[in-house]
């Protein structure tokens, strides 16, 4: 009950964010020069036709006006259109974001599958062989530029190897399974489509692996600082008084109270990969949203740039809502008021 | 007249419970009265959270009071201008517990001594340097230690420069919050004999506050009680030790435990914990835990009244023709 | 014999170098018997404790023998240690709320040892908690054992600690400033309740404090560190009425007594050397009263310095007692009788 109470009190609570947010980007999107109805009427387009297409977009009204006009539409499921891919926003963002948010799924289950389990293992071997090695990974990681990465995993695995494909969501041939989410793999697995999703899992192996890189890293390190400090607490002390055991104080005393830091930095990462993907994008021929938004800023199309920073916007929130709920499941002191 | 005057202080703090939540109020001072005499000492005891650093720093004014009066040298300075509060703080100084924290650890000796002269722009720099080589020599540190940093002294030590800091500016009263809890007993009685020769040489008052009461009946000529933000016994210091009249006083004293095997006392063993001063108890705010409460002490809040000469009690139950009947005697 | 170190020393590693923190510590306690442990911050009586549970940090060097029951534990694998803490031996530390697991309920951290140490069924379990949670005086047992320790005073807190440690019926329990962070009036009643449960169970206790007055209402003998060394041991009445050691004198002549109003406290002048720069011979010289020219350049050995009372001082080392140091303690007499 209580934290029902509070999930729909802090959900409330996004809405004068979102409209701050919305605003800004608005405002800002609009100061910036170049005119989107010159880039939509093409290169050829004399100055009267120009001019008709400002008073049809609505871009001689005042700011406010259009402000108020696109955040009716937007309540409406309305985005408007894209000027470059002259089709709804909303279209191109059902396309390209599954993609998107299947890629950084993918990802952030390779990180917390690696990152924390060698956290907790350079932790309570602290300066032992493990340690140093989980020591040197991370570096590794957090030191090499995505893309870098990326275009060496291409040419090793694709290129000599061969074993893994190298771009696109499916090997060429297979139809996308029905969309239900737009995520390939979750939609095969629906549909039952175990060929799908094979090829699909396998396509997501190396752009995953390529963005995990950088965030194992960070939560490796974090794991490790989070649960030394956990370590030196008092009631681990208490913990090993008792008479339990290395592997009992670690797992059922220390993992738990390690995890608060750890959750917030995987909520950050969340959000981050989100809206940081499109170098990985970019070298994987992903069709994500990464690569969507750069399109969409290359052209000034600023229906489409909106969009796309308002669902980024929202994500992020939502993240940081989950993760704050998570707290409160997790520890009791923070009894939700 | 006496030098520092308090009436009716109350010092109640907001706190916002969670976001968005309900404001509620913690009475951390309720309506505490006392005077300080000039070289006096008043001792403040009671148990932790019952609002002792917060009477003092209300004191001086470094939070604002809720309501109530402060006098200094006879003057209200309640709402005393920001600029003559600064004048006035040169009289009013404060040592804190922690001698580990209230000095800064990047500052040698030599300039947080000499900061509060500088701040209120005393002398020049030559004249400044006698006073704060005056101030060591008092306080038993060498004139060569002057330069070295506080992370190089002992706790004992850094208490001593702590106390040293408040006496640059010649103050006439110190607040002192608890200044030998965090000390061991030898380096603890080291800074207590300082303070007691410090208070006849210059004619300091003090306002001495601890939990500890050993320490408290050691170094007061007069001792408060407190307990949930309110004075609940008032009196001379050996009048409240060999006769203290509130419940609550008799059981803080029987509690404590003597540092001689062969004394065997009647021990009072209050039951329960200091209630939240957030929500306190109805009437008289002991009654939870008082072996003497009756029904009436929920519903009546006792005041502070004279049962005995100079000899205050908040107790609905001690009359002042029974005051002398309820000796205890601790010795 | 319950407990008995001989000779224990040791060194923990600081800034890549071993260090000496506890010096040929011998001590013993008997079935039943609460013995004090006092001294100045620093000077060992934590590790003194840690190194009876084993909880000591990484890499230090334990010598010496530790015979519980009569047994060597020092030799005892990692294994077996754990069989016997928290079981044979329990300990009670300082900061009851940090001492706590804040995310775990407090009847699931007693029932924790419970688990590790015994057959007993779940249901038995929760039985025997509720029933240690009313052993250590809680009301409510039943809900007290479903709240966290962020839910309960600080008061109630300790006699939870108390009811871990107490769980298995210990036959040696270790208490470390057990009261220090509590009130008065709380402390009273924890005190109360540990004099109590000795009773009733014939533990054998080592009551780690630096308040004098703990030592003197609980404790039937007293062990008096300095600087990593036993400088002094005496039954409780002895040595609060005739302390022989410079340094036990200094720290009596140092508390203000309730009742008793001094001009001027005794004090002891300096402070306590840091364990890597130990001075030669006695450790108490540069801070001692009554130093001779012999304390500087030798250890001094412990000695008898009367009944059942051993003092490590070069006073008492020739004449075997009394002669020389009665002069010192005059004073100190006076004002203890006050
Ligand atoms: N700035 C503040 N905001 C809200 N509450 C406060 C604040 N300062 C103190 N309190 C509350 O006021 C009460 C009295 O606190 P205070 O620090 O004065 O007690 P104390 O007697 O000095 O205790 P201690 O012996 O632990 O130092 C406590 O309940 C405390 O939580
Ligand atoms: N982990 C550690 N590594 C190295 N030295 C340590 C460590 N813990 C404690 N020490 C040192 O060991 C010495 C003894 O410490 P110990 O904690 O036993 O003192 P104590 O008598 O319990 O003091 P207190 O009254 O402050 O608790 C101190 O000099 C301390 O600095
Ligand atoms: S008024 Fe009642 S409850 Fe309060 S102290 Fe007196 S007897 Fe106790
Ligand atoms: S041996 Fe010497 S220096 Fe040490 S305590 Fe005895 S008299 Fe003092
Ligand atoms: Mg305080
Ligand atoms: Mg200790």
């Amino acid at each position: 009950m209580d934290a029902l109470r509070y999930t729909v009190k802090r959900i409330f609570l996004m809405i004068p964010i979102l409209i701050g947010i919305s605003i800004l980007t608005f405002f800002i999107s609009n100061t910036i020069p170049g005119d989107p109805a010159r880039l939509a009427a093409g290169p050829y387009a004399d100055a009267k036709v120009i001019e008709e297409l400002q008073e049809k977009m609505g871009l001689n009204d005042p700011v406010y006006v259009q402000y108020a006009n696109y955040m009716k539409n937007l309540l409406q499921g309305d985005l408007g259109n894209s000027n470059y891919s002259h089709q709804p926003v909303m279209e191109d963002i059902k396309q390209y974001f599954p993609a998107t948010l299947e890629l950084t799924f993918f990802s952030m289950f390779i990180t917390i599958l690696i990152g924390i389990p060698l956290g907790v293992i350079s932790a309570s071997k602290k300066d032992k062989a493990a340690d140093q090695f989980a020591r040197v990974m991370a570096l590794v990681g957090v030191a090499m530029p995505a893309f870098w990465l990326g275009i060496i995993f291409l040419l090793f695995f694709y290129l000599k190897l061969g074993v893994l494909p190298g771009s696109g969501r499916l090997d060429t041939g297979l139809t996308p399974p029905e969309t239900i989410t737009g995520m390939y793999t979750i939609d095969a697995i629906l549909t039952g489509n175990w060929t799908v999703f094979k090829s699909a899992v396998i396509h997501l192996i190396l752009p995953g692996i390529t963005q995990a890189a950088v965030t194992i890293g960070m939560i490796t390190r974090m794991t490790r600082s989070s649960m030394l400090e956990v370590l030196r607490s008092d009631y681990i002390r208490t913990a090993f008084a008792k008479g339990g055991s290395e592997k009992r104080v670690l797992y059922g005393h220390a993992l738990r109270n390690g995890m608060m830091p750890i959750m917030t930095l995987l909520g950050m990462t969340f959000g981050h990969s989100l809206g940081g993907s499109v170098l990985v994008e970019s070298v994987f021929s992903w069709p994500g949203l990464g690569k969507y938004a750069v399109n969409a800023i290359t052209y000034l199309d600023f229906p489409a740039v909106m969009a796309v920073t308002i669902l980024i916007a929202v994500l992020f929130i939502l993240v940081n809502l989950i993760i704050d709920i998570l707290y409160q499941v997790v520890d009791p002191r923070l009894n939700y008021d | 007249m006496a030098l520092l005057e308090v009436k009716d202080l109350k010092q109640h703090f907001t706190i916002k419970k969670g976001f968005l939540g309900e404001k509620k109020k913690v009475k951390a001072v309720d309506g505490v009265s006392f005077h300080i005499e000039q070289g006096e000492t008043l001792g403040i005891v009671g148990e932790s959270g019952c609002g002792k650093s917060s009477l003092g720093r209300t004191i001086l004014k470094l939070i604002k009071p809720t309501s109530g009066d402060i006098f200094f040298g006879g003057k209200n300075i309640t709402h005393l201008p920001r600029k003559e509060m600064k004048e006035l703080r040169k009289d009013m100084q404060i040592v804190f517990q922690d001698p580990y924290a209230s000095l800064n650890p990047r500052s040698t000796v030599r300039t947080i001594l000499e900061t509060p002269l500088i701040v209120h722009g005393a002398g020049n720099r030559q004249e400044r340097m006698k006073v704060v080589e005056g101030l060591i020599d008092k306080i038993g540190i060498r004139k060569d230690q002057l330069d070295r940093y506080p992370h190089e002294f002992s706790g004992g030590q850094r208490q001593r420069i702590g106390i040293a800091r408040a006496l640059t500016l010649n103050p006439k009263l110190i607040i002192a919050d608890e200044p030998v809890s965090a000390l061991d007993v030898s380096v603890q009685s080291q800074v207590l004999n300082l303070m007691v020769d410090l208070q006849k040489e210059f004619n300091l008052s003090y306002m001495f506050i601890s939990h500890d009461l050993s320490v408290v009946q050691h170094i007061s000529d007069r001792v408060a009680v407190m307990y949930l933000g309110k004075i609940v016994e008032i009196a001379d210091v050996d009048e409240l030790y060999r006769n203290p009249l509130h419940p609550y006083t008799k059981a803080l004293l029987t509690a404590v435990p003597l540092p001689d095997p062969t004394k065997k006392r009647d021990r009072i063993i209050l039951q329960g914990d200091l209630p939240s001063p957030i929500n306190p108890p109805t009437g008289c705010a002991f009654h939870t835990r008082c072996p003497a409460a009756t029904p009436e002490c929920k519903m009546e809040t006792p005041e502070l009244r004279e049962k005995a000469m100079g000899h205050w009690a908040s107790c609905i139950h001690v009359h002042p023709e029974q005051s002398t009947k309820t000796k205890i005697h601790i010795s | 014999m319950l407990l008995e170190l001989n000779d224990v020393s040791l060194s923990l590693k600081r800034d890549g170098k071993y260090v000496k923190i506890l010096d040929e510590i011998s001590l013993q306690v008997n079935k039943g018997e609460t013995v004090g442990i006092v001294g100045e911050s620093g000077c060992g009586k934590s590790m003194t404790a840690l190194s009876v549970m084993r909880l000591l940090p990484e890499k230090a060097k334990l010598e010496g023998v530790i015979n519980l029951d009569h047994e060597d534990v020092t030799s005892y694998s990692k294994r077996k240690m754990e069989k016997i803490r928290g079981n044979k031996m329990a300990m009670i530390f300082q900061d009851p709320l940090t001492s706590l697991n804040p995310l775990h309920t407090v009847g699931r951290q007693i029932e924790e040892t419970l688990i590790l140490h015994t057959d007993l069924n779940k249901e038995q379990r929760k039985q025997r908690v509720i029933e240690l949670l009313n052993e250590v005086g809680l009301p409510r047992a039943e809900e007290i054992a479903s709240e966290y320790p962020h839910q309960l005073s600080g008061g109630m807190r300790q006699r939870i600690m108390i009811a871990v440690a107490m769980a298995c019926n210990p036959s040696l329990l270790i208490c470390d400033e057990p009261t220090t962070a509590l009130d008065v009036t709380v402390q009273a009643q924890i005190l109360d309740l540990m004099n109590h449960l000795k009773e009733v169970n014939e533990m054998g206790i080592i009551m780690i404090t630096h308040d004098l007055g703990v030592v003197a209402e609980v404790c039937d003998r007293v062990v008096v560190m300095y600087a990593g060394k036993i400088v002094e041991q005496a039954n409780v009445k002895e040595l609060f009425l005739n302390p022989k050691h410079p340094y036990t004198k200094g720290l009596l002549e140092s508390i203000p007594k309730l009742g008793v109003k001094k001009a001027k406290l005794g004090s002891i002048p300096g402070m306590v050397p840091s364990p890597d720069k130990m001075p030669q011979g006695c450790r108490f010289f540069d801070r001692c009263s009554s130093a001779m020219e012999i304390c500087k350049g030798k250890t001094p050995p412990m000695s008898s310095v009367g009944e059942d009372h051993t003092a490590a001082c070069w006073l008492y080392e020739e004449k075997g007692g009394e002669m020389n140091g009665s002069s010192g303690s005059e004073g100190l007499e006076a004002t203890l009788h006050n």
